[in-house]
């Protein structure tokens, strides 16, 4: 199965992670459409590519941001979040 | 009323194995599980012994580094690593979460938990399930129940690592002694029955057996 | 008369072990490492099977579990692999599909029948009449298939193991060997696998009988098992490729998960057999087959035969056979002109007459069709791959050695995401693009001749020795060139009676590719499927690449054009015990389990957690019915206590903790007072209900939040992640495995909680919804008042380790109260007589709170909280649903409408029930069900459809359950 590397704990595999969900912008819902709100919350992005997802390893509950191609199911790097100039 | 007398949270797993019990830290302990000699050949395998009755002390915040230190307690400077000093052992889990372990009946600990902390900094109640696994035939356990590498990634006896271990989330560390092959294990009490049973049920099947505190706590 | 012969160096039996054991009711002597082929082939017995369709009987073909000629049952366990699996003293073995035995198996006729029987022919047969089908059905399941499945299989635990190394390399043959030494001697660490019993692979066999072959093997296995960073793992093969070099090795005790830093995959090649007529028949055998007969086993293949050719094998084949006492009588070979000059010369210094550019145009069975009389050989064209009879003769002997060429075995390559190349020079599929750390050597990347395979296993593992971050790795080339390529483009004989065999597993033909194509199924993925080719038991490993050569003549393409099928994981099949392993079920225990045990509690799973689903009093016989109805009575009369240590705990400190629960969730909570508790519901961002707790402040920086028990861990890690994406002061905890909890409810809860506490636990000091922390029974504890399963009720938190301790002094001092436990089962009627919906049962995973009566909860004026968005939006829309309460009418008495049984209105569905039982102390049917908005008026009637399409009249029910008059 596949590894994934926390930033904090190192390389494990990926039964000891759940996954997040693409990590997206929220536009502002204060001042966003009916139309883009629904957007956001009902539509995602199916096409494959480099996407930046939400992994939380488990044992020590951390929580990170992964660059992962999702064509080739490679991640090329991994980082806390707001960390991530210095990943 | 008088305080009560605490329980392993793993002691429901060990009553069909009746050990001879008592009190240590409050908490109802198993002393030994069978004769010095029956046990002393079980840990020249690999045994395994419930230290749940320690002591222990958690707290995080942004300010509980400081605050350990300012105790007077070493602290660890990166995440997933523990110093030991004297008898206190003090585990740096995250960023900025600690778990302080007595081996013995130090008074550190038990002021330690009745100190008020400061703003930033947040106790941590604990309901630990705490195992020493020990003996030469320790990686064969771990080639079942681990998925990651515990000796490579453990050789380097000041880390700990947190992951899963039979399908339960633990912390784990090398222990250092004499024999290079003892591993203490920490998971959440909830689960300390079911840890306990499998990991028994693997090491009888190996050959070791369960050794009580006595094996390492004599002078209790 | 036995076909042993006498002892060879570096044989696998051991003559001083012999051992009996009886095939089809006949006694066979053995040695100990024989396999059960092995065995029978040395006492003469050849027929092994009897094929899938047409009953064909079958001896070895590849002798290395590349075909599943051999199939046999020994009682307990079926479709043993006779031709690899050791026999043991006392087996009783016989072949499986048969009906009467193997010799005399009554379906063999179905062979005469074969024209009728063409490719697909199910397809197009036994549905006219259609009532015949099931008769048809009914035979065909019978006839279908293999071994019977024996039921009463012992189950046995086969532990998984988990491994980790530098360099895993898969085959232990030349380049595999050489591979470990190079790797090893950069200080690597290796795990080296071999599915055989030895290591050696072809070196153990293939030696054209050149005895240094043998000594160059006793010196590789001598430096490898010398080696301390090898790890030599035989008998055990590598069951698939897994993401980032994950393998699994699977070995008789079960499967080693290895973890490894680069893989090398040296597994060699599968031997394809030539296509001529009758190519299937006891005696007719692959070259390597008959080779590994010889030296693993000293067992003759035959007496007297022929050997034919299509590649530079044979010649290496014959002279093993001659140096083992066989009469080779022909060497045919189907090209214009032999390969290696020096084989060739060696061939015929032997006395060995070589045929070029001739063919076995057919074999001619005995008499009894069980072996082989003679050979008939024809001049060969290979333009339109025919026989030529200008010249043709007859060869009476008792078997053919025979070799067309070779199909990488490159399973695992593919797996890893492999790019692979058809490489002309060796007329097989190799390698071009590998992935990241995986490496492939010897023949299964293209390389043949010995020498340059052990180099190549030099130079693979000096590429994963650099690959791992290696300095000063030499750099190895490996440079090859043929006279003729190791494997022949098209070594097919067409025969107008057909009976040439492509796939033995499936009895294809020659000629099913043909009426496959004719048919439209012409591309490789439909020709596989509607032929059958490759889906048998060896899945194509011996006719895979033969498929592929006639389907590209077929079309007029080249081979690479027409691409190959996916081989999936596992490489053999393997025991589904083995797959399982041990498995772990974690289970959560409270600190009550024991208690609850030894109380008579049901326990059963409730998620991760056991729980009490009712109990059994002591020397009590009640069904659980009527001991749920006790328990909710003895809540609703005098008092009741539950164990809901599994609820979620978390607390939430800092100087935004109030500020942080009002983004969460969806009520007000900056403005909480000290010491009281506010619902805490918890949406998504689309609006949709997740989780209902409660949150009680317990100082200005401080709230304890609690979640329902499936929600813990969700609640908690959303909590985090929110966290830092509002950037806000707060620290979480979570105690739901460090703080038990039990809810202690009815009239008499507040008499017997006053005697263990000094709190003052009456109406004004502690009214509904408020929290305080107090000792009890010597414990420092928190407790609220939460009307969940009725409206007097305490819930007290207390640290697991004292929990039972608590619960012990509440259970003795509320026995003389009437007090009993009660379980899941009791509070979910409870909750529904209170009126109260639970998340995820009575909603879904579209229920928005205006749907749920939930609309008071939302402050809607708060700036923000989560979901608060899409609510504006949906409260601007016409509601669809509406869950509602409701009542059966009274003295209702026939069987109840089910959960989810549906809400019917005119002939349309407009909802349905979440929540039914029947409550004793209410003498009424209650529920819950979604209704349409129109239909959710207090007293409004709607019907609910049971499972047997009857209509059953509930009325709505708007207010309390209590208030109900008799109506």
């Amino acid at each position: 199965m596949k590894l994934l590397q926390c930033p904090v704990n190192g390389t494990r595999p990926i039964s000891e992670f759940t996954y997040g969900g693409e990590y997206r912008e929220a536009p502002d819902p204060q001042t966003c459409s009916d139309k883009v709100w629904a957007d956001y919350v009902h539509n995602r992005h199916g096409a494959p590519g480099l996407k930046k997802e939400w992994w939380y390893h488990g044992p020590s509950g951390t929580w990170f941001i992964a660059e992962r191609n999702t064509l080739t199911d490679s991640v090329s790097r991994t980082y806390l979040f707001g960390q991530e100039k210095d990943a | 009323m008088q305080r009560p007398v605490l329980r392993s949270p793993a002691a429901f797993a060990q009553e069909a194995l009746k050990p001879e019990r008592g009190v240590i830290n409050q908490m109802m302990t198993a002393n030994s599980f069978a004769d010095p000699a029956t046990e002393a050949e079980y840990a020249s395998r690999l045994s395994l012994c419930d230290v749940s009755f320690l002591q222990r002390f958690g707290c995080k915040g942004p300010a509980a580094a400081e605050w350990l230190s300012a105790q007077g307690l070493p602290v660890p400077e990166q995440a997933n690593h523990y110093v030991q000093q004297g008898v206190l052992r003090v585990l740096r889990l995250g960023n900025s979460e600690f778990l302080v372990e007595e081996e013995a009946g130090s008074e550190q600990l038990a002021q330690l938990n009745q100190t008020d902390v400061p703003e930033r900094v947040h106790a941590v109640l604990r309901n630990d399930a705490a195992f020493v696994i020990s003996g030469p035939l320790v990686s064969e356990l771990f080639a079942q129940v681990c998925d990651i590498d515990v000796t490579a990634e453990l050789e380097d006896e000041s880390r700990l690592v947190m992951t899963m271990m039979a399908g339960v989330s633990v912390t784990m560390l090398r222990q250092k002694s004499a024999e290079a092959w003892q591993y203490r294990v920490w998971c959440d009490g909830t689960l300390g029955a079911y840890l306990w049973q499998t990991l028994l049920t693997i090491i009888q099947e190996l050959g070791g057996g369960p050794v009580g505190a006595n094996q390492y706590f004599k002078s209790i | 008369m036995t076909l042993r012969i006498a002892e060879k160096k570096g044989e696998w039996i051991n003559r001083d072990m012999p051992l009996t054991f009886t095939y089809e009711g006949q006694t066979v002597q053995a040695f100990e490492g024989d396999t059960m082929s092995s065995a029978l082939w040395a006492a003469g017995i050849k027929v092994l099977g009897r094929s899938f369709k047409y009953h064909r009987a079958r001896g070895l073909l590849s002798f290395a579990n590349h075909d599943v000629n051999a199939l046999m049952t020994d009682g307990v366990d079926t479709n043993i692999r006779a031709d690899v699996i050791p026999v043991s003293h006392g087996m009783e073995l016989f072949a499986v599909n048969t009906e009467g035995g193997v010799v005399k198996d009554k379906n063999r006729f179905i062979d005469r029948l074969s024209p009728f029987l063409p490719v697909g022919f199910y397809y197009k047969t036994f549905f006219k009449p259609r009532m015949m089908f099931p008769f048809w059905e009914n035979k065909i399941r019978k006839a279908a298939g293999l071994g019977k499945v024996n039921f009463d299989y012992p189950r046995q635990l086969r532990p998984k193991r988990n491994a980790h190394c530098d360099v895993l390399i898969i085959g232990a043959g030349p380049s595999g060997l050489s591979a470990a030494l190079t790797a090893a001697n950069h200080g690597k660490q290796v795990i080296l696998v071999d599915e055989n019993r030895y290591a050696g692979g072809s070196l153990g066999y293939d030696h054209a009988a050149d005895s240094s072959t043998s000594d160059k093997l006793e010196t590789l296995l001598k430096q490898v098992s010398e080696h301390s960073n090898i790890r030599l793992i035989c008998d055990a093969y590598a069951g698939g490729y897994y993401g980032d070099h994950l393998v699994p090795i699977v070995g008789k005790e079960g499967i080693t998960k290895v973890r490894a830093r680069s893989v090398i995959v040296a597994t060699g090649a599968f031997e394809q057999p030539p296509v001529f007529r009758n190519n299937d028949l006891p005696g007719v055998m692959l070259g390597s087959a008959a080779q590994r007969l010889v030296h693993r086993y000293a067992v003759k293949p035959f007496h007297r035969g022929v050997v034919v050719t299509a590649n530079d094998h044979g010649y290496r084949t014959a002279l093993d056979l001659a140096a083992a006492g066989v009469e080779v009588l022909a060497l045919v070979d189907m090209r214009q002109q032999s390969g290696d000059e020096q084989l060739a010369a060696a061939v015929a210094s032997k006395g060995i007459t070589i045929h070029l550019a001739s063919c076995i145009y057919e074999v001619i069975p005995s008499s009894d069709k069980l072996g082989v009389a003679e050979v008939v050989l024809a001049g060969y064209d290979e333009q339109t791959a025919s026989a030529r009879f200008e010249r043709s003769s007859r060869i009476a002997c008792d078997g053919v050695a025979m070799s067309a060429g070779w199909a990488p075995a490159a399973a695992l390559l593919y797996q890893a995401g492999t790019k692979m190349r058809y490489d002309y020079a060796v007329e097989q599929f190799v390698p071009a693009q590998l992935p990241e750390g995986v490496f492939a050597a010897g023949k299964v990347n293209g390389v043949y001749d010995l020498a340059l395979r052990l180099r190549d296993g030099q130079r693979a593992a000096a590429d994963a020795v650099r690959y791992l971050g290696g300095q000063d790795v030499e750099q190895i080339e490996v440079a090859q060139s043929f006279q003729l390529a190791p494997s022949h483009a098209y070594p097919i004989v067409h025969h107008p009676d057909g009976k040439n065999f492509v796939d033995f597993d499936e009895d294809i033909q020659v000629k099913d590719f043909i009426n496959a194509a004719k048919e439209g199924f012409d591309n490789i993925e439909l020709m596989k499927r509607f032929t059958t080719v490759g889906m048998g038991p060896s899945q194509g490993k011996h006719s895979n690449m033969n498929a592929i050569r006639i389907l590209a003549r077929i079309r007029q393409l080249p081979v690479e054009q027409i691409g190959t099928t996916t081989a999936r994981p596992f490489f053999h099949p393997t025991p589904l015990a083995h797959l399982g392993g041990r498995g772990f079920h974690p289970h959560r225990l409270t600190a009550m389990h024991e208690w609850h045990v030894n109380h008579g509690g049901v326990m059963m799973e409730a998620g991760v957690w056991m729980r009490p689903a009712w109990y059994q009093p002591q020397g009590a016989k009640l069904t659980a019915q009527e001991a749920v109805q006790q328990e909710a009575m003895a809540v609703r009369k005098a008092a009741g206590m539950i164990d809901g240590s599994t609820l979620g705990k978390i607390e939430v400190f800092g100087q935004d903790a109030g500020a942080f629960l009002e983004r969460f969730y969806t009520g007000k909570f900056a403005d909480l007072r000290v010491g009281s508790s506010r619902v805490a519901l918890l949406l998504d961002e689309a609006g949709v209900m997740v989780d209902d707790g409660v949150a009680a402040r317990l100082a200005e920086d401080k709230f304890y939040v609690s979640t329902n028990s499936s929600n813990a861990a969700t609640v908690y890690r959303e909590m985090q992640r929110n966290l830092q994406l509002w950037g806000m002061s707060v620290t979480l905890v979570n105690l739901t495995g460090a703080m038990a909890a039990m809810t202690l409810a009815g009239p008499a809860s507040r008499s017997i909680l006053t005697e263990l506490t000094e709190l003052d636990v009456f109406e004004e000091a502690f009214p509904q919804g408020a929290i305080r922390t107090a000792e009890i029974a010597g414990v420092q504890a928190r407790i609220m008042r939460v009307a969940f399963v009725a409206d007097l009720a305490f819930e007290i938190h207390v640290p697991s380790s004292s929990a039972l301790h608590i619960w012990q002094n509440i259970m003795k001092t509320g026995q003389p109260f009437g007090l009993r436990p009660f379980g899941t089962d009791a509070q979910r009627l409870l909750r529904l007589e209170m009126g109260h919906h639970l998340i995820s049962h009575d909603t879904d995973g579209l229920t928005n709170p205006f749907e749920a009566h939930a609309g008071g909860l939302l402050a809607m004026d708060k700036a923000f909280f989560t979901g608060q968005r899409s609510l504006q939006i949906l409260a601007a829309k016409p509601l669809k649903k509406q869950l509602v309460k409701f009542v059966l009418d009274p003295g209702f008495s026939a069987e109840l409408p089910k959960e989810c049984n549906l809400v019917i209105n005119a002939g349309q569905i407009t909802g349905r029930v979440t929540s039914i039982a029947y409550s004793e102390y209410l003498n009424r049917v209650i529920g819950m069900a979604f209704v349409a908005p129109d239909q959710a008026a207090n007293g409004q009637q709607f019907e609910i459809r049971t499972d047997d399409g009857l209509l059953v009249k509930a009325r709505v029910v708007q207010g309390s359950f209590f208030k109900l008059s008799a109506q």
